[in-house]
């Protein structure tokens, strides 16, 4: 694979030596652009480098062998790619449903809706399992308490592939639903028009004309949400049971067995088809929309009005709404009971816990590292989004590539990479200075800054994609002749992106840093090896509790901080601005 | 505009040659095709040519948004082939206009001046003499999105003509304004740039617009310069028959070389045996082309005239326009007398008479 990355880089570098020279002539940009290289390098490539060559080792070969002969371990393969491909399937459709009854349909709170569609975002990634398993488990409130079931030791309950499923397709169908939400109503309303003009049923035209131009949606969010699935940790540890998954299997392997080969050697398999998939889903299904975004909408969208239509689907949309406010409001409720679901007496004791006892340096040691990460994340995306989208330099589809893998490859991947790479200080000898650190010990309670540099790097890589696409995004939109304009003027390449890009791209801005802070207060897979007993995270320590079956606690943790991913998105919202200024006002017009 | 300034070359392009890598595919495309050219001091020149045609690319040469493959552009005699565009002394006015959508009408003038590092004051009054040379004074508060298409490409103008650019450049700076408006800043264009003798470089796919503004016009067609001369030269005198084409409309008349001298050639042209100058070199009895504008024939009721079939007629209020069909050779010819009283008809049988001092006669291709 690296052949390959270097194969095309050279490649790319023979070709377009002329555009390099033109880069290197404006200095400033020239050292920002080797900066970016060199973050890609240091904070996923090299790590990433580690995995593979950890793998790739005599002793990995042969554990390679192994793994994809044994059938305990074939059955964790299947079981990752079942658990994908099934997570893919509700997600997409419930978010197809979400995105249907909000454009399509004419129903009341549509609002409501929305805001529900949206809570999952902010949410650490096992305050809905954790929920669930109160609300739904084998002694859960409405299983046992409401409906009276009893499950002996061979029953069908919550944990395994099917809660697994229902947990991740809630977790994630909120991208699926503002990407095909964002589809739909970029549809030209005048197509449905001409379909119903041509004799076409409401119903055809909708199988006939709508249906197809949103395929490339549709396979995108499967695609998505299925890398989402395959890479995610917290879930399946928490409600697999006797479901194990590929990143369970890595994370037993290294906190269980400290085999770090054999974790590598998993992570490798599990790395594949994510970036496979990842590849299709981004350079191909993204590119095949027919779907073009006008901002001229040459009609008003129909709604289907037809009563067998629109209540079944407001219906069962608003049935997953309540689950989700049941959800939510099982976390509040049981963060002030004493044991939710057993006893339910008032209290504040685990609020206390995080706010007064150990959980304090968890939550201060993680809203630290993410305040730092945020804006560093947020800014690396659009300086590249603007080198990226603007600039002309060799390797430039390489660059794009590097930053992508970030969010490409599984978090648990990613931590790997860093305690392979990076457990020791990374050396190397010169002639006249002999020995020299290039890069210090950075993972462990010995490295660098307590292991607090390693986590905030992984914050900032698994964050920069986003920033990075909204980015891109925002500059497609803007005609590059505005920057031009400047440059003409007399603006060099820094003063043109200060002055004239970065404002314009301002709700990009925003958007890259809200994700980037929400991601990096609610991660847990890519820092689950990473944390030290100098630096806690929370979402470490909430598994912890809810592995020791301590939920109160748990959902104490959760309510905490979902309230500091709010309370910064509203500072951001205020200090960033959503607002370019270049909207088109209604008083004084023309 | 003396002898004097003209003489002065300001921008000079010296075998200028630039390719772009086709998209999807391993092939290469030249846009410019190794061009050379003097411009002067205080000069209006034009690149006209249909999309395609290499002269866009051939202004962001200019301006330094691409760079050559090989040749030396010069501005007063100074290399500027590898300056980045920043550091060149021009100012773009762009087709779209490329207003700053965040920034008031002020601050989009003032813009340039600003990196430049002039003072606030500096600043404020030469801003407000281009507010008042626009015609702006009073929008500097607006934002763009809240002026009409002509105040957009005012504010266009005046954020490069505050600049005072050693050349300024127009990327077919009318192109998205409606067909009235276009005319009226067209005009506005040729005043300002004849009051301010500014150096100017102007692409269009327009003839008319090029033809108005020009002092000299710079046909282009795939990659190359077909034809240098001023307006009246490039109408009345093409040298190619792409040229003609391209500038108004031209009837191409087969005609034959009877005998020629040294500049003079005797041809027949419908019918009539004519001594005529020539640019090219022929030998008698070849077959060459001779041009006439549709204004430059007539229709008439005449015997002794070529004959011709009307093929159509077309009522076009200032003017009146035929197709008539002249041994087989369909001829455009536009009446616009006003004081003729009717229209021949379609499939009537009429003369055709031509001014014979505007027959210019080109190698058939």
């Amino acid at each position: 694979m690296f052949l390959l990355f270097g194969a095309i880089l050279y490649a790319d570098t023979y070709r377009l030596s002329r555009p390099l020279r033109r880069v290197l002539q404006d200095p400033l940009l020239a050292i920002i652009l080797v900066l970016v290289v060199l973050f890609v390098i240091i904070t996923i490539i090299l790590p990433l480098a580690a995995m593979i060559g950890e793998s790739a080792s005599a002793e990995g070969a042969a554990l390679f062998q192994r793994y994809l002969s044994e059938p305990i371990y074939q059955r964790i393969i299947s079981n990752t790619l079942v658990l994908g491909l099934s997570v893919a399937l509700v997600g997409t459709a419930v978010g197809f449903l979400f995105a249907f009854v909000q454009v399509k349909l004419n129903v009341p709170f549509k609002r409501f809706i929305h805001i529900i569609a949206l809570m999952p975002v902010i949410s650490p990634p096992f305050a809905v399992a954790t929920s669930m398993i109160v609300l739904f488990g084998r002694r859960g409130i409405i299983t046992r308490d409401v409906l009276g079931m009893r499950f002996g030791p061979n029953d069908n309950d919550l944990y395994g592939l099917d809660g697994l499923t229902v947990v991740l397709a809630l977790s994630f169908f909120t991208v699926a639903y503002l990407n095909l939400r964002g589809m739909m109503e970029a549809l030209d309303p005048a197509l449905d028009e001409a379909a119903a003009n041509l004799g076409a049923s409401k119903w055809r035209a909708f199988r006939t004309v709508t249906l197809p131009m949103l395929i490339p949606g549709l396979a995108s969010s499967f695609l998505l949400l299925f890398v989402e699935a395959i890479a995610d940790l917290g879930n399946p540890l928490v409600l697999g049971g006797n479901y194990e998954v590929l990143a369970t299997r890595i994370y037993i392997t290294i906190i269980g067995l400290y085999d770090t080969t054999g974790a590598a050697v998993l992570s490798f398999i599990l790395l594949v088809p994510s970036l496979l998939i990842f590849v299709v889903q981004q350079y191909w299904v993204s590119r095949a929309s027919v779907v073009s975004v006008t901002g001229k909408p040459s009609g008003t969208p129909q709604t289907i009005d037809h009563p067998l239509v629109r209540w079944p689907l407001f219906g069962m949309v608003m049935t997953i709404c309540l689950l989700i406010i049941l959800i939510y409001g099982m976390i509040i409720f049981g963060a002030f009971t004493r044991v939710p679901g057993v006893n339910n007496d008032f209290t504040l004791s685990h609020f206390d816990f995080v706010l007064n006892g150990i959980g304090r340096q968890a939550m201060e040691d993680t809203t630290r590292l993410a305040l730092i990460a945020t804006p560093l994340a947020g800014l690396i995306g659009m300086i590249a989004a603007f080198l990226i989208a603007r600039k002309r330099f060799p390797g430039r589809g390489v660059l794009d590539f590097g930053l992508m893998l970030g969010i490409a490859v599984p978090g648990t991947i990613i931590g790997i990479g860093y305690l392979l790479m990076y457990n020791s200080p990374v050396i190397t000898t010169l002639p006249l200075f002999g020995e020299v650190t290039v890069i210090p010990k950075l993972t462990g309670g010995q490295g660098l800054l307590g292991g607090a540099l390693a986590i905030v790097l992984v914050y900032i890589i698994r964050s920069v994609p986003a920033a990075l696409r909204s980015g891109t995004a925002a500059l497609a939109q803007i005609d590059p002749s505005i920057e031009e304009a400047a440059v003409s003027l007399g603006a060099n390449s820094q003063r043109t992106f200060r002055t004239i890009t970065l404002p314009l791209i301002r709700p990009a801005f925003l958007t890259g840093l809200i994700y980037a802070f929400a991601r990096s207060m609610t991660t847990i897979s890519a820092i689950v090896f990473l944390t030290t007993p100098q630096t806690k995270i929370m979402t470490q320590q909430i598994l912890n509790e809810v592995e020791n079956g301590r939920y109160g606690n748990a959902f104490a943790y959760c309510v905490i901080l979902i309230l500091i991913v709010m309370v910064a998105v509203t500072i951001l919202y205020f200090v960033v601005g959503s607002k370019t200024g270049a909207e088109r006002t209604i008083e004084g017009g023309m | 505009m003396t002898d004097s300034v003209r003489q002065e070359i300001r921008l000079a392009l010296d075998q200028v040659y630039k390719e772009f890598q086709q998209r999807d595919s391993k092939g290469k495309f030249t846009a410019v095709d190794g061009i050379s050219l003097d411009i002067h001091s205080g000069e209006f020149v034009t690149f006209l040519g249909p999309s395609g045609c290499g002269k866009t690319t051939t202004l962001r040469l200019i301006a330094g948004f691409e760079t050559p493959n090989s040749g030396q552009i010069l501005l007063d005699g100074q290399d500027i082939t590898h300056l980045p565009p920043n550091k060149r002394d021009m100012a773009l006015v762009f087709q779209n206009y490329a207003l700053f959508p965040h920034m008031s009408v002020f601050d989009n003038i003032a813009y340039g001046l600003q990196t430049r590092g002039l003072s606030r004051q500096q600043i404020s009054q030469k801003v407000h003499e281009a507010l008042d040379l626009m015609g702006l004074t009073g929008l500097e508060n607006r934002r763009p999105n809240q002026l009409s298409g002509g105040q957009q490409q005012r504010v266009a103008l005046a954020r490069s003509l505050v600049m005072e650019p050693r050349i300024l450049l127009f990327d077919e700076p009318l192109s998205n304004l409606d067909a009235k408006l276009r005319v009226q800043m067209r005009s506005e264009i040729h005043r300002l740039q004849r009051r301010l003798n500014i150096t100017s470089i102007y692409v269009t796919h327009d003839q008319i617009e090029a033809m108005a503004l020009s002092d000299r016009i710079i046909v282009m067609n795939a990659g190359k310069i077909e034809q240098v001369g001023t307006p009246e030269d490039i109408y009345r005198f093409p040298n190619t028959r792409f040229v003609a084409d391209f500038i108004g409309r031209a009837n191409f008349i087969p005609a034959t070389v009877l005998n020629h001298q040294a500049d003079t050639v005797k041809v027949q042209v419908l019918e009539r045996e004519l001594t005529l100058p020539i640019r090219f070199t022929v030998r008698d009895g070849a077959a060459i082309s001779a041009m006439l504008r549709p204004e430059a024939l007539s229709l008439r009721d005449e015997a002794g005239l070529a004959q011709g079939i009307v093929e159509q007629a077309m009522y076009l209020g200032s003017e009146v326009e035929y197709v008539v069909n002249v041994a087989g050779e369909q001829l455009v010819v536009v009446e616009n007398d006003p004081r003729a009283s009717r229209m021949f008809a379609e499939g009537q049988s009429v003369g055709v008479d031509f001014v014979t001092s505007a027959v210019h006669l080109l190698p058939t291709e």
